[in-house]
């Protein structure tokens, strides 16, 4: 995810003022969109997304799509500095129409580049949510699998790369007695793709959880933060031999530019566990937490690593 | 004299009239000199000193016409410290996250003369107001220290000289908001031990406002806090951390927020009694002081005070209900 471009905030201002209509903020957004995807071709990122440029943050974008939901007062998101509107679920979760299919499908227009769809997951969306219908984390948690399996599948139609959960909740401190829920929602949300799949985690690591049942989740990719969850590197020891690996190896909570070499080292410490065609290489979490010009940065300097280490692993 | 009971006070901000909206704009354009919006801004901060004291508020603040963001106002006052780029808020708000790129210093006091001219303006107390040290850092990014408890402890230095200031400045209320305190409860330790180096040989009344997290993994841990008064949000989460009270006394001063600030909507005055009085059967009255949730910049001029003439109006009534004055 990127933080906003300034002409896509001028077109919300003017918005407020009655001085542009949503067209025109959907116009902005386009263009945005197409100028994060050419910033990924040119720092040489292989898989891409569309940027997220049309989230207002990762859980309202979504409740606004399902119905059974209204949107209220503003919370903090886990331990960053951004706020998002708070989803209530008031009505059985339904998915009437995609929600993310156009976006899937400009930003495929816009490039020839794999571009992968991101879905934020059932467990963080139910989690970070108040339930005023269920009143049961469990029954709140498998309705949206429900909900969301039927997004990844009209998006699946639209032939993206790569469809990626986002379940940053999972490894936040306190849920781990989730886990028997979240194995099974994660089963109900990836029945009957055929389309390859990612489970990314972030915001700590799987040490609270037994980290080998996570790897075994039904998902192709499995992405770890190794910032924010430093014991991962310990995790992959027993990271299964059939898995991909997202290895969110620099850091999107904070400025501080890593070094080109820093990159390389941490992907070869990863190869010593993971053969080197299975790694994903990545920032650790969506970059919008940092200003546009640090995170252009840090996907130069991503993209530039990742190619030496190829060039130094070949 | 008896001891005074259910003080009224605000927790720090007053929206920015529109006058004073717009001079910052001229201004950080470089289109108007900084000495004229120094008097706007003063100008404005008299006509909210005038407001609360015309309205019987019992604890005033500056009000905060000349700081934008509660912890990017000191980074930008601090050496070592560069504004970058913009990061979202929240939707369509954006604010320019200071970076630590060097050993943080304080040359000059940064609040102190702020605070002078405020309590030039009234025989009311005005309170000093600081951001404490964990919540500067915590909504910074960090090039320097690389270790979240070295920046926060360098930070707590900084934060304790400025609070001497005001101090021997005569200030008999100085506020050290930790609203980031409640985020990460593994870093409680850290943020603690932070306060205790900000707070060192003050003998003025301490306080320190916490919003925006989960408080049932702080408490009542937060009452280690070396401070003398904490102030609450409870109108937002209809109160429901006066349950925790009952678990854990709560043995400090407690300032209660008793009107929703994110909130267009006007509380009944009736509503708002009977906040106080759920407060009251768990604090005693000469404990327990009574403001708004948070700080009021997001909420129009008049809703603001609006707001505040429900919290004295309602102060004042259950004072008469209940004999205490």
């Amino acid at each position: 995810m990127e933080a906003g471009g300034a002409s896509v905030r001028r077109a919300w201002t003017r918005l407020d003022r009655d001085q542009a209509t949503i067209d025109d903020v959907h116009t902005e957004e386009d263009g945005f969109t197409t100028e994060v995807l050419k910033e990924q071709r040119a720092a040489g990122i292989d898989v891409v997304t569309d940027g997220q440029v049309r989230w207002d943050d990762a859980q309202t974008y979504w409740a606004r799509g399902i119905e059974g939901f209204d949107v209220t007062g503003l919370i903090r998101w886990f331990d960053t500095n951004t706020y998002y509107r708070q989803p209530v679920l008031k009505s059985a979760p339904k998915w009437a129409h995609p929600i993310a299919a156009h976006d899937l499908e400009y930003a495929k227009s816009q490039t020839d580049l794999p571009v992968k769809a991101v879905i934020t997951g059932p467990y963080t969306l139910a989690k970070l949510s108040l339930d005023e219908h269920y009143g049961d984390l469990q029954k709140f948690t498998f309705a949206l699998a429900e909900v969301l399996n039927q997004e990844a599948k009209a998006l699946e139609a639209l032939g993206p790369a790569m469809i990626q959960f986002d379940e940053p909740a999972i490894v936040r401190p306190g849920n781990e007695g989730d886990q028997a829920i979240f194995e099974q929602a994660m089963r109900v949300l990836t029945a009957g793709l055929s389309t390859k799949t990612a489970l990314y985690t972030y915001f700590g690591g799987v040490g609270r959880l037994d980290a080998s049942r996570i790897f075994a989740l039904p998902f192709d990719v499995v992405g770890l933060d190794f910032w924010m969850g430093p014991e991962n590197w310990d995790a992959l020891e027993s990271f299964p031999a059939e898995k991909e690996l997202g290895l969110g190896i620099v850091d999107a909570r904070n400025t501080k530019l890593e070094s080109v070499d820093e990159i390389v080292e941490g992907v070869k410490r990863a190869v010593g566990h993971v053969s080197a065609d299975r790694i994903h290489v990545n920032p650790s979490c969506g970059l919008e937490f940092l200003p546009r010009d640090r995170a252009r940065a840090k996907l130069l300097r991503l993209g530039e690593a990742t190619a030496r280490a190829r060039e130094a692993l070949s | 004299m008896a001891d005074p009971v259910l003080l009224t006070t605000s927790v720090g901000s007053f929206p920015k009239p529109d006058y004073i909206t717009k001079a910052r704009a001229e201004a950080s354009r470089g289109r108007m000199p900084r000495s004229e919006l120094q008097g706007l801004e003063q100008k404005a901060t008299e006509e909210w000193i005038r407001f609360q004291e015309d309205l019987g508020v019992d604890i005033l603040v500056d009000g905060e016409m000349y700081r934008g963001d509660m912890a990017a106002y000191f980074a930008e006052n601090l050496e070592g410290f560069e504004l970058g780029g913009a990061v979202r808020s929240y939707g369509n708000r954006y604010y320019q996250k200071p970076i630590a790129i060097g050993e943080v210093r304080r040359p000059n006091s940064i609040t102190v003369e702020w605070w002078q001219y405020a309590q030039s303006l009234t025989e009311k107390p005005v309170k000093g107001m600081l951001t404490g040290p964990y919540t500067i850092a915590d909504w910074s990014f960090d090039e320097h220290y690389g270790s979240r408890e070295d920046f926060v402890m360098a930070l707590a230095d900084v934060i304790h000289a400025e609070a001497m200031d005001l101090q021997a400045a005569g200030a008999q209320y100085i506020q050290i908001d930790e609203p980031a305190i409640s985020v990460r409860p593994e870093e409680f330790g850290i943020a603690r031990r932070a306060f205790e180096v900000v707070t060192a040989g003050l003998s003025a009344t301490t306080l320190t406002h916490i919003c925006y997290g989960d408080f049932s993994t702080i408490y009542p841990a937060m009452l280690d806090l070396p401070v003398d008064n904490i102030d609450l949000e409870m109108a937002n989460s209809g109160y429901v951390l006066l349950d925790s009270f009952r678990k854990a006394p709560f043995t400090k001063q407690l300032s209660m927020g008793v009107v929703d600030v994110h909130s267009h909507v006007m509380e009944p005055v009736e509503e708002v009694k009977a906040g106080i009085l759920r407060g009251l059967e768990l604090v005693p009255a000469d404990r327990l002081l009574i403001d708004p949730d948070c700080g009021l910049k997001t909420r129009t001029v008049d809703e603001a005070k609006e707001k505040l003439r429900i919290v004295v109006q309602a102060v004042r009534e259950v004072k008469q209900e209940k004999g205490l004055i």
